[in-house]
């Protein structure tokens, strides 16, 4: 009987502890990716894209049916615009295996503090997900681009951040940078295009850059060549290219970078911040049209420094960006004070923003290049055109 | 529970009446008239229509031959009594003083095993035991002569547990045999054989075997009182007596481990432990059994280390899957959505499209029909074996699934969980798993993952706590052994396996002196 009675008071602890949301796999709605927008009378346009399952087994032969649908609502904030959906939805809306989250143009212009509350605080929404500002027109246009890989078309755009082309940032990412101290949050940024002529035309979208956010707001956008430029001042390059001129007309030289490693120095005087980042990176050489024999070692120098300006100059462009039009900065620079200087940090704390705007920051690339026998003399050119 | 052990211990309202035969037949020794003898066993095998009556005169005596025709080997009896009666010489009998049963022994009857007694009780075990009885006139004494002629089947590989590498006779019904099969193998004086008789009207044969000075004499004082105390009508396998000396008889996990392979029986002797051959049956018991000699397979050690090894963790892998498969998927499924990546959840869930179903019922259901499935091809005649792969290929596959009752993860997963409960070598072993499979998917099916945790704590718990003869079921992992464990997480080479396991073996631990190991250099200098 004693036992019986531990039994009917063990097996409560055990059973009420338990998740009792059992919930068919049939009966949820996968959502693969959300936009959010602003209408024109200021409410929030919430728009989600949603998985078919049954469609995405491949179907082979006939008309291929669609991988996704889209639905979207108005409302006063987003879980007002959220619960609309759902009514609209036979299935329960299952959040946890959303990929990418795209923010309109015009609402990241406004500020996105109130979209991204939701996200905060849920544990339903993932910290990892993706989150991309969409330049010009709606988010929603993205959500509704037929892409033809993969199952669902925000698979195509995880898997395309995944590949860490551009900037690649995740919610936690946007958080982490939003809350520390001496630097402003970055997100990718992607648009939609269109490919192929007539009736062969399909929508793609494209990562176009970087989007730009101070306290919350975006500020600016940066195009490609800029966003390069950024990954190298923010030590985020993997495997990025340098393409460059010679002078004098030679021709060109391209390298990819295999090795980065940056590094940034920074000194206070009395009225001016300065900085010094130093970029060193090693590569390999794998384009050359010009007319120079690069196993030749001045011609290798040559290449070297052309190169070395070339990366410096790019990373320049971006800073010069940031600093004069946005005065944000998306680097971290503030940060590398605040951990490496805390004290003339606290004093210069509130004041950031125009201080980095004014603060002299200059760019060393040192470049090691390798593998020059990847590119070697140009074969097409006879031995006497060749220059030694 | 109350009630179920209650049914479970009845006691019957009759007593059990250890002497057998409740016949009123007055077993009184031997008298020295042939005739009064002769009517004594007529009334015993009274309606037995096997027994021989065989009256013989032999110099100028009058002597009886009785055996039973079904158990003895006619043409012994014929040529080595009978004829040897027949033929005896009358003059040279008359010479000798002594006559009677005890002379015939000595130097009439030309076969092996003979003895001489006069209790009717033991004639009569013997008669029923093969044996023929010549009872002489004027003798109080009767003469066995063992003749047993019952045909048994020749050795066979056994086909519960076949090799690709190895020996491959198997035991057989009749116990002599396999005495000699294990007695073969272990051709030492201190391999001894406890026989033991159980079964009140079966009578039969249980021999308790072991090597003494390896085997711990606890372990078989145990296991004799163990066997000796059984008291049962009838003995028909072996299986009778494990249910009897287990240590817990309400665990899906057996706790004698019983084999068809005399050199499993050896392997498991030369560790110390006690085997307990039945007659009648070719399953020989072995204990104490633990965890792991389910997981093992005699084959593990004639083939090369590295391959057993990685064997080895094949099963262990497959146990866990032979569990867990089915209700992993149901409890992810149902449960935890967020933790299949994207693309696998969305050809699940259009695989489930059509699917009526909640998916425990599905798995469930694929579960219980491949168990029918199973249970038929056994107990199916051979010739009708074709045409349960096919429906049962049909039932579960193609068909369920294009029909939309079943969806397509639910068959891949089922018919991996039967995969697994294949690859482990012990069948009586893996059916235990494969009861606990339906528990834990109940669970799973109800609280998830949560579930599946609790189902296994439950598991590791009980089988932690589990004991065979003494022994803890998952010795030499808990209690920890190290110099056991390298033959259990992995089969170290038979060169390294010096010491016997700890929990059986001690009394004398060391198989085999150091440093054996194949090397270059011992090779050339040999």
């Amino acid at each position: 009987m004693k036992r019986l009675l531990r039994i009917c008071l063990i097996l409560p602890i055990l059973l009420t502890s338990g998740c009792w949301d059992r919930t068919e796999i049939n009966d949820l709605a996968f959502i693969t990716g959300t936009a959010f927008d602003l209408t024109e009378n200021g409410e929030s346009l919430l728009t989600l894209q949603f998985a078919i399952p049954s469609a995405s087994q491949s179907g082979g032969i006939g008309e291929q049916p669609k991988k996704f649908f889209v639905l979207s609502a108005t409302g006063k904030n987003v879980s007002d615009a959220f619960v609309k959906i759902q009514k609209k939805s036979s299935r329960r809306l299952f959040t946890s295996h959303r990929s990418v989250i795209f923010i309109g143009e015009s609402l990241g212009r406004q500020g996105i503090n109130d979209v991204l509350d939701v996200f905060a605080h849920d544990p339903r929404q993932r910290l990892r997900t993706y989150i991309m500002a969409v330049k010009g027109g709606e988010a929603r246009q993205v959500l509704e681009a037929q892409y033809p890989f993969d199952q669902v078309p925000m698979e195509a755009v995880k898997e395309m951040e995944i590949e860490q082309s551009e900037i690649a940032v995740t919610l936690r990412d946007f958080f982490m940078a939003s809350s520390s101290q001496g630097i402003h949050p970055i997100m990718g940024v992607i648009e939609t295009d269109t490919e192929g002529t007539g009736k062969s035309k399909t929508s793609v979208f494209k990562l176009s850059g970087t989007a730009v956010f101070k306290n919350m707001k975006l500020v600016g956008l940066l195009n490609s060549y800029e966003t390069d430029g950024l990954n190298w001042a923010r030590d985020h390059m993997e495997d990025g290219r340098i393409n460059s001129e010679l002078p004098d007309g030679k021709g060109n030289v391209g390298i990819i970078v295999s090795h980065a490693n940056r590094s940034i120095k920074s000194e206070i005087t009395e009225d001016k911040i300065k900085f010094k980042i130093l970029l060193q990176a090693k590569g390999s050489l794998v384009e050359n049209n010009s007319t120079l024999d690069v196993t030749r070692p001045q011609n290798l120098i040559l290449v070297q420094q052309t190169l070395e300006k070339a990366a410096e100059k790019q990373i320049q462009d971006a800073v010069m960006k940031l600093q004069k039009r946005f005065s944000a900065d998306a680097i971290g620079l503030g940060r590398e004070l605040y951990r490496n200087k805390p004290k003339e940090w606290k004093a210069i704390q509130t004041q950031w923003d125009s201080k980095f705007s004014e603060a002299d920051i200059t760019v060393d690339v040192k470049l090691s290049i390798g593998g020059a026998g990847m590119a070697g003399p140009p074969l097409q050119l006879s031995e006497k055109e060749i220059k030694h | 529970m109350k009630r179920f052990k209650k049914w479970m211990k009845a006691r019957p309202k009759h007593p059990f009446i250890a002497e057998g035969s409740p016949e009123d037949i007055e077993y009184v020794d031997l008298s020295s008239a042939l005739d009064q003898n002769e009517a004594m066993f007529q009334a015993i095998f009274k309606n037995c229509s096997d027994m021989v009556f065989r009256k013989v005169c032999y110099s100028g005596q009058e002597s009886l031959v009785i055996y039973l025709a079904s158990l003895a080997d006619e043409q012994l009896i014929d040529d080595h009594i009978l004829k040897a009666l027949f033929e005896s010489d009358i003059e040279q009998e008359q010479g000798r003083n002594s006559s009677g049963a005890e002379a015939l022994g000595k130097s009439i009857i030309s076969a092996g095993m003979t003895k001489l007694s006069s209790d009717v009780k033991e004639i009569v075990r013997q008669l029923l035991d093969g044996y023929a009885a010549v009872l002489t006139d004027s003798d109080s004494q009767a003469l066995l002569v063992k003749a047993n002629g019952v045909k048994h089947r020749s050795l066979e590989e056994p086909s519960s547990e076949q090799v690709i590498r190895g020996p491959r006779d198997g035991f057989i019904e009749n116990i002599a045999t396999n005495i000699g099969l294990i007695r073969g193998r272990l051709k030492t004086a201190r391999l001894k054989m406890e026989s033991v008789v159980i079964g009140e009207l079966t009578q039969t044969q249980v021999v308790i075997t072991y090597i003494v000075g390896i085997a711990e004499d606890s372990l078989i004082e145990e296991v004799r009182s163990r066997v000796t105390r059984i008291q049962i009508d009838g003995v028909l396998d072996s299986g009778y007596i494990e249910e009897f000396i287990e240590d817990l008889p309400y665990s899906p996990f057996p706790q004698v481990h019983s084999t068809e392979r005399p050199d499993v029986v050896v392997a498991e002797l030369l560790e110390g432990k006690a085997a307990i051959l039945v007659d009648n049956t070719p399953f020989v018991l072995i204990v104490p059994m633990t965890f792991w000699t389910g997981l093992q397979a005699s084959e593990d050690y004639y083939i090369r280390w590295p391959i057993a090894t990685f064997v080895r963790w094949i099963r262990f892998l497959f146990i866990f899957i032979a569990i867990f498969a089915p209700s992993l998927y149901v409890a992810i499924t149902t449960f935890h959505q967020e933790m299949i990546p994207t693309n696998l959840v969305l050809s699940i869930a259009s695989s489930r499209e059509a699917v009526p179903f909640p998916a425990m019922f599905e798995a469930l259901s694929m579960e219980i029909v491949f168990e029918a499935l199973l249970e038929a091809g056994i107990r199916m005649p051979k010739q009708i074996g074709q045409a349960l792969s096919i429906v049962g290929a049909l039932v579960i596959g193609q068909a369920a699934v294009q029909a939309g009752i079943i969806s397509a993860p639910v068959v891949i997963i089922v018919s991996i969980t039967g995969i697994a409960t294949f690859a482990i070598p012990r069948f009586h072993f893996s059916s235990g798993i494969r009861l606990l499979r339906f528990p834990i998917l109940f669970l799973a099916g109800t609280l998830g993952l949560y579930g599946i945790v609790l189902g296994f704590l439950c598991i590791v718990l009980h089988v932690a706590s589990l004991r065979s003869f003494g022994v803890p079921y998952m010795t030499p992992l808990g209690p920890i052994t190290m110099t056991n464990l390298k033959d259990i997480l992995t089969r170290a080479p038979i060169w390294a396996r010096r010491i016997r396991p700890q929990a059986t073996g001690m009394s004398n631990p060391v198989r085999e002196p150091a440093g054996q190991k194949p090397s270059p250099e011992r090779n050339k200098r040999k």
